[in-house]
């Protein structure tokens, strides 16, 4: 095997679900699995901090068992499709439609729970009483 | 211009507290998250304080086996123009294979092979760079199966090869020393300490076992007790997230300085 084949190989075992590759300590690479997953877990934290908020000390764990052996494609993404899988609400769901909103074409909005978040010329206003 | 004294890590979640030190040295900042368009206002500031700002890449991918993105080189030559950076730095790491990006800093085997594709890649790296750069060796909590060198070996070998110069972490030695089981003094035998431009210091915890480089945890004593045996000229904080107190980091920093024969700067 070349060395890009190799690498690939050992990228797809840590984040993609891909089996182990020969001659590895497997115990070392599960590891390595956790913590990119736990970085991983940090990141969507911070981007999304309202959603993490809502799984107060289990998004860790609840975020990372959803993230194991899905490709990273970056925090904002990341938490986003973890979002549409598990809908959130409260501060947690206006901070999504805040996203939404925000990446569609001005004029725009979305009225879901009694609060309405507005796009207009690229800034997005939310009215009613946020949770 | 060398680098000297004592430096911060700068990030936007502590730019002022960073900003604020009265004895800063120098800082580093993410290439990568650089705005194109120019300088967050509190980096410019520092600029024109004439406080050295070195760009520290984290996603050129310098070891992996593909031809290093010729898109992402420039936006590093970029970051040091804008910056007016007298250095670089990157990793002795791969970041993504197979259309695949890890997300995190990935160690490479200590083979041949790896040593001359990451030569070539810090070598397309370099003709495009308006300044030196400095390569880092990671922290890893598996190694390869098949290699052929030793870390001080294979790091030696690229450095030469290439003319880089090395960027020491000793948070990173010290975990790697833990997590095969060696004595991390003895792990510093053989490294290219001529070519040390900078010392990274870091804090991790001990978790399941092993050393975990967390830059998110003080660091420990142990990693601290290094400084002295390496004897750098200038020494840099990374610390990249669960900030504590200014105070706890005021702290952090002067036994940092302390331990690297530095005078108190805070």
């Amino acid at each position: 095997m070349t060395l890009a084949e190799r690498q690939a190989e050992l990228v797809r075992c840590l984040v993609a679900g891909g089996p182990m590759p020969d001659g590895f300590d497997a115990e070392r690479l599960g590891a390595t699995r956790k913590a990119l997953l736990r970085k991983r877990s940090g990141e969507v934290r911070q981007a999304w901090p309202a959603l993490a908020a809502s799984y107060g000390e289990r998004w860790d764990e609840v975020f990372t068992a959803w993230a194991e052996g899905k490709p990273p494609l970056g925090s904002l993404i990341d938490g986003h499709d973890f979002a549409l899988e598990h809908p959130p609400s409260g501060a947690a769901g206006v901070e999504l439609m805040v996203y939404e909103v925000g990446r569609r074409k001005a004029p725009a909005f979305q009225y879901r729970h009694r609060v309405l978040a507005v796009n207009i010329a690229g800034r997005v206003r939310v009215f009613g009483r946020v949770p | 211009m060398s680098l000297q004294g004592l430096g911060m890590g700068w990030r936007p979640e502590i730019a002022g507290f960073v900003a604020g030190l009265p004895g800063l040295g120098f800082v580093e900042v993410i290439a990568e998250s650089l705005p194109p368009q120019g300088l967050p206002w509190t980096l410019a500031d520092l600029r024109d304080r004439d406080v050295a700002i070195v760009p520290h890449g984290v996603r050129l991918s310098l070891g992996g086996a593909e031809p290093v993105s010729a898109k992402r080189v420039a936006r590093l030559a970029d970051a040091a123009e804008l910056t007016g950076a007298p250095l670089v730095s990157e990793h002795i790491a791969f970041v993504r294979a197979g259309g695949l990006e890890a997300g995190h800093l990935l160690p490479l085997p200590r083979s041949w092979e790896a040593v001359h594709a990451t030569v070539a890649n810090v070598r397309r790296t370099k003709d495009e760079l308006p300044v030196p750069i400095a390569l880092e060796p990671i922290a890893a909590l598996f190694d390869w199966p098949d290699d052929e060198l030793t870390e001080a070996q294979f790091v030696t070998e690229i450095l030469e090869r290439t003319d880089a110069l090395l960027l020491l972490d000793v948070a990173n030695i010290y975990a790697n020393a833990i997590n095969r089981n060696l004595d991390p003094v003895s792990t510093l035998d053989g490294w290219p300490l001529e070519r040390l431009a900078y010392v990274h210091i870091a804090g991790g915890r001990m978790s399941g076992g092993l050393y975990h480089d967390t830059h998110t945890d003080p660091v420990p004593r142990a990693v601290l007790d290094l400084l002295p045996a390496v004897k750098p000229p200038a020494v840099l904080l990374e610390r990249d997230g669960d900030y504590p107190t200014g105070a706890e980091l005021l702290a952090e920093l002067d036994a940092i300085a302390a331990a690297a024969g530095f005078e108190e700067v805070t």
